[in-house]
């Protein structure tokens, strides 16, 4: 086998595979290493794609040329916009996903570059010399040291939940990375040894039943949208046949069982030490933490249109089998029910992203990149968005370019950028739209308007992206000129501009358009995101206006760049606590400082003097 | 910006002679500089006053029996070490301690740094930094109170109220924006604009009561306006309790703009006397006349001064016009001598506002007016709570929440969706944490872990 490449890929989950992509279109060599093949892409988890601020990221991966949007698009079975009675900067689309067809379209799509070279194989640790990352070594077949090494100038480590993994089920304890996968323990002890900082989180699964012993009837159903709104600019629409899911609650005898065996939950015994995610909290604390609470939202999702697993979400659990089982029987509709695999929690190490740039580029080992979960993060598509800049600032420390970093006023994946690796994880982190403070900006029906021609200076967007991109954005721009230029009958017989009649929250573009006055350009199939995008940078015009004096104010002290060598321990005033907090995170800028956590504006005031001076 | 990490030491009680003084030393070499410039051998105990002598550094001779404490920092008014010796407070001797204190290594504190510096320890929150340097320089003994309450609290506590109210909404609005289906319902726009329409009024009373604050902190300029001779300056004398503007028989003898400032119950007032108001062709006459009319323009409120013996004329209804709207006093002078009109049976003066007849031969009408001016400045309602806030930046946020809030209550009702609606909330709530210093990123969403049950 080949042994020099440009970038090694540790990974090909979500991130890694997105960081391999990227980095290949940008013209790089590039090893992907897997521990199996038949796991890329894989969705340990709720198969399903999107949702609030996750989908926000899955469209601006799609823009900037990502996968993931189009992975969704061509293997969803269930399409759901979310927030679709509220405005266009919260809506979000999400997607059941039939989980085998989306790791293999993705897998096949990988297999179409021919700048990647699949790897099988685990590796064993991370070559590092003088700061600076050389290759990686990889373990033997049997598993032990010793095997081939592999050189790269960037390696990308995108290990997900595998770094000294453990997986609970009742008291019974597996080393795994994931259920039936072995984890990486060398490879964890080699990155501790290059001194960046740990921590250990905790994440958890429900249990699997198969469909054909569910009694569906007794069920209520859940469905989606009657016309699917995509996820990638590149599709146009999506005509697939849709399936259903059912909805379920709780019920007071699946309280008493979980508080019953409550001492038997590793969650509740003190065996897992790793913190969880609150936003996704087991049946265990559902129960324990909100005990005033009657019954909880359940859904049974199918994990594929012929796939048998069914997934029950909202009953994560790691109680053991038994209890497991009478926990689904104690469900109306599920007493017969068959479990095919039990639920669990997994413990797992992650790296403090604060070791890392805003490129995902770790601070003291020039080339080392990591993205996705064994950043502290959860969630398929925050890992993704990390796989996609992680990728493509390899390939740019590869070819000895500037780092490419997204502001937090560009995109939601500059919020996550900025987020892990000015404050930190404490828990697993996940995107919410309350993240982003200029989320009005930040939207799905702008997302290719604000990174697609970025994507394209970098060398990701293709020649068809960028065709079909600049198509629509001269319709939008031409359309944006009518709007501006044009005045209106409204509905009361008043007239009045376009453009101001659109700020009214009754008023909307498609009825504007369909009388005689106002003439809108639009391509057949993008009628809606067309509408959508103009209407939209009208309604939200007057807040926009409004919020530029502040993120002008903010991009001030963001263009304030603190030098690397800055000695806080020296600055006078500034308390030891602070002063250690901003040596361990080594902001870029005062605007970065000023977002770490417990740092005052007093102590910016402070460094800002003396940058200045 | 002077050095924060040295040893600092100053008077920190007011200047002049009094019962008690008090030497501060705050910094890491506070309790080595107490050791050489007391006479105590052993090491001062934490927190408790120890009965000692100061002595001079150089001769070692004592120059003061003193109690000294010693507060060890975290839990020290500044945050960091601090030994208080407090002596017998003649000004001589403490500024010797003072010295003792410099030649044993300390450096003499810059004015307001031991509050600067408590604040960059975390001690204090903005509010109270900015109290405390308040208090210190408060000059009526109202003014001094407001100070103190602030310093204790009372405006955090008042903002941080409303800032609860505020937080609790915006969660509830970001949990069914991040949260659509999760089978709960948090609140809808339309309630929230409700909320936000109720809070918008209490943060306007707040700044109803900060800006009588304000009076109190900053004070407030009252000009005395009127035709030449009617008795603006035998009116200004009496108010200042002394002569300070020539009163003269000759109409035109004030030309230029007299000032003086004067605690009027607790309020710092600076009244200015003014030239005659009246048309005139002589040069350095009508200069005055300009500044006069500048400094009606100015003022927070003003006294018109009418001539009761005599009839009203052109100029008098001229400045009574240009005057209306604005916080005024009338005052109609000299009752003593025979009337050529009476603001009673004159039609126009009935919407003038406050009318007071005097006589201002004698001290006799101070007291009347005194108080007739005071509740003209507190805008009828009497300052009986103290305000809790004077700060002008306080009450400049404070009106940029308030037009934050009324912005979102009016969208909510127009059927706004909650992401503009809480563009609007945010903004509100930016403004009042600015006041208090505090800012937390990841708040809304504890808020919502710990409220409600979220999630998959
Ligand atoms: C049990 C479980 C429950 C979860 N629940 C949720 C949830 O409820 N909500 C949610 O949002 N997210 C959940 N997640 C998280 C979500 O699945 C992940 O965040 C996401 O898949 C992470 O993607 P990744 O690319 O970072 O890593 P992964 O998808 O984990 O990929 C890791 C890759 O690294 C490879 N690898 C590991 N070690 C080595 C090595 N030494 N050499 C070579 N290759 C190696 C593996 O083969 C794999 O391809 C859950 C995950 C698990 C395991
Ligand atoms: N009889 C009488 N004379 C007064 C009264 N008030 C002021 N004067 C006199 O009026 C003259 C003008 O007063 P002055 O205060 O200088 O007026 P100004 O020009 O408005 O400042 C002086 O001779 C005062 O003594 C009053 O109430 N009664
Ligand atoms: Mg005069």
């Amino acid at each position: 086998m080949e042994s020099r490449f440009d970038v090694i890929v540790i990974g090909a989950g979500h991130a890694g595979v997105e960081a391999a992509r990227a980095a290949a279109r940008m013209g790089c060599r590039v090893a992907i290493c897997t521990l199996s093949e038949a796991t890329v892409a894989h969705m340990p988890c709720n198969p399903a794609i999107g949702g609030t601020a996750k989908g926000h990221l899955v469209r601006e991966i799609d823009a900037l040329g990502g996968l993931m949007g189009e992975a969704i698009d061509a293997t969803g079975i269930q399409f759901k916009l979310l927030n679709r009675s509220r405005g266009p900067a919260v809506r979000s689309p999400r997607a059941q996903a039939d989980k085998r067809r989306y790791g293999a379209w993705v897998a096949e799509a990988l297999c179409r570059e021919e700048r990647i070279t699949w790897v099988v194989c685990r590796v064993g640790g991370v070559l590092v010399r003088h700061g600076r990352v050389l290759g990686v070594d990889l373990e033997t077949a049997g598993g032990e040291a010793g095997g081939e090494t592999l050189h790269a100038r960037a390696v990308v480590v995108t290990t997900g939940t595998f770094l000294n993994g453990l997986v609970h089920v009742g008291r019974r304890r597996t080393p795994a990375g994931r259920a039936g996968e072995p984890p990486s323990q060398r490879l964890a002890e080699s990155l501790k040894a290059l001194g960046l900082p740990w921590g250990r989180l905790k994440t958890g699964t429900p249990p699997r039943l198969h469909r054909r012993s569910i009694r569906f009837e007794r069920l209520e159903r859940a469905l989606g949208d009657e016309q699917p709104v995509p996820f990638s600019f590149m599709t146009g629409r999506i005509d697939r046949r849709q399936i259903e899911c059912h909805q379920m609650h709780t019920t007071e005898r699946v309280h008493e069982i979980v508080r019953a065996n409550i001492q038997r939950s590793p969650l509740y015994n003190g065996q897992i030490e790793g913190i969880g995610p609150r936003y996704c909290p087991s049946l265990e604390d559902k129960v324990m933490r909100f005990p005033h609470h009657e019954r909880h939202q359940i859904f049974l999702e199918p994990e594929g249109v012929d796939a048998d697993e069914v997934y029950v979400n909202g009953y994560s659990m790691s109680l053991p089998v038994e209890v497991q089982e009478s926990l689904v029987h104690a469900l109306p509709g599920l007493e017969d029910a068959e479990m095919m695999r039990p639920g669990y929690a997994v413990e797992y190490d992650f790296v403090q992203p604060t070791a890392l740039s805003r490129s995902y580029e770790a601070k003291d080992v020039a080339g080392l990149f990591l993205a996705g979960q064994v950043n502290g993060t959860s969630g398929y598509e925050e890992a993704a968005g990390q796989g996609v800049l992680a990728g493509i600032n390899a390939a740019r420390a590869v070819a000895c370019e500037e780092p490419f970093v997204l502001g937090r006023d560009e995109a939601y994946l500059g919020v996550l950028a900025d987020d892990l690796t000015t404050r930190g994880c404490l828990e697993p982190y996940r995107m919410f739209t309350s993240r982003a403070e200029y989320r009005l900006l930040l939207r799905i029906d702008n997302a290719d308007l604000r990174l697609t021609e970025r994507g394209r200076e970098v060398g990701l967007v293709d020649d068809r992206r960028w065709a079909r991109f600049q198509d629509r954005r001269s319709r939008f721009e031409e359309n944006a000129r009518r709007v501006a230029r044009t005045t209106v009958t409204l509905a009361d017989g008043n007239r009045a501009r376009a453009s101001q009649a659109l700020r009214r929250p009754d008023v909307e573009l498609e009825w504007l358009a369909r009388g005689n006055e106002l003439r809108l350009e639009v391509a057949p199939g993008e009628e809606r995101e067309d509408l959508w995008s103009v209407e939209t940078h009208f309604k939200y015009a007057g807040y926009l206006e409004r919020q530029e004096a502040t993120i002008e104010r903010a991009r001030r002290l963001e263009h304030r760049r603190i030098p690397a060598s800055f000695s806080y321990s020296s600055l006078p005033g500034l308390s030891r606590e602070i002063a250690e907090r901003l040596t361990e995170t080594r902001p870029d800028t005062l605007g970065q400082a000023l977002r770490i956590p417990g740092v005052t504006p007093a102590a910016v005031a402070l460094i800002g003097a003396k940058v200045s001076a | 910006m002077f050095a924060t990490d040295d040893t600092i030491v100053a008077i920190a009680t007011p200047p002049g002679p009094g019962g008690v003084g008090i030497v501060r030393v705050s910094g890491p070499g506070a309790i080595g500089i107490a050791g050489r410039i007391l006479s105590t051998s052993s090491r001062l105990a934490p927190r408790r006053a120890t009965l000692t002598n100061a002595l001079d550094p150089v001769d070692r001779r004592p120059l003061d029996r003193v109690l000294a404490t010693y507060f060890p920092g975290p839990r020290s008014y500044t945050g960091e070490d601090v030994v208080e010796v407090s002596g017998h407070g003649s000004p001589v001797i403490l500024r010797q301690i003072v010295t003792a204190a410099t030649a044993a290594g300390a450096r003499l504190a810059e004015p307001g740094e031991f509050t600067l510096r408590a604040f960059l320890r975390g001690r204090l929150d903005l509010v109270q930094a900015e109290a405390v340097h308040d208090l210190v320089t408060a000059v009526t003994p109202r003014q001094a109170r407001v100070a103190f309450d602030q310093l204790e609290g009372t405006a955090t506590a008042a903002i941080g109220a409303l800032d609860r109210v505020l937080f609790d909404l915006v969660a509830r609005l970001e949990a069914s924006l991040d949260f659509p289906d999760e089978g709960y319902h948090f609140i809808d726009a339309r309630a929230a604009g409700v909320e936000a329409a109720s809070l918008a009024a209490r943060v306007h009373d707040l700044i109803v009561s900060a800006q009588r604050g304000r009076l109190i902190r900053d004070g407030c300029q009252v000009a005395v306006a009127g035709r030449p001779n009617v008795g603006k300056s035998s009116l200004f004398n009496q108010l200042c309790g002394v002569q300070r503007a020539i009163v003269a028989g000759a109409a035109g003898t004030t030309r230029d703009l007299v000032t003086e400032t004067v605690d009027l119950g607790g309020i710092p007032v600076t009244l200015v006397d003014t030239a005659g108001i009246r048309t005139t062709t002589e040069e350095v006459e009508a200069e005055g006349v300009r500044r006069a009319r500048a400094a009606v323009d100015v003022a927070a409120a003003v006294i018109v001064v009418l001539d009761r013996s005599r009839p009203l004329d052109a100029d008098d209804w001229a400045l009574l016009e240009e005057t209306a709207g604005r916080p005024r006093l009338v005052v109609v002078n000299k009752r003593d001598l025979r009337a050529a009109w009476s603001p009673a049976v004159e039609p126009r003066m009935a919407a003038c506002g406050p009318v007071l007849e005097t006589c201002l031969i004698d001290g006799s009408a101070a007291t009347a007016i005194r108080g007739a001016l005071l509740q003209v400045l507190e805008g009828g309602t009497p300052i009986r709570d103290t305000p809790a806030i004077s700060n002008v930046r306080h009450i400049d946020l404070l009106g940029r929440a308030e037009r934050a809030l009324r912005r979102a209550s009016a969208a909510a009702a127009g059927g706004a969706s909650e992401e503009l609606v809480l563009a609007d909330l945010e903004e509100a709530r930016r403004a009042l944490e600015e006041i208090s210093g505090k800012r937390t990123p990841d708040a809304v969403l504890e808020r919502i872990f710990e409220q409600f049950c979220i999630g998959k």
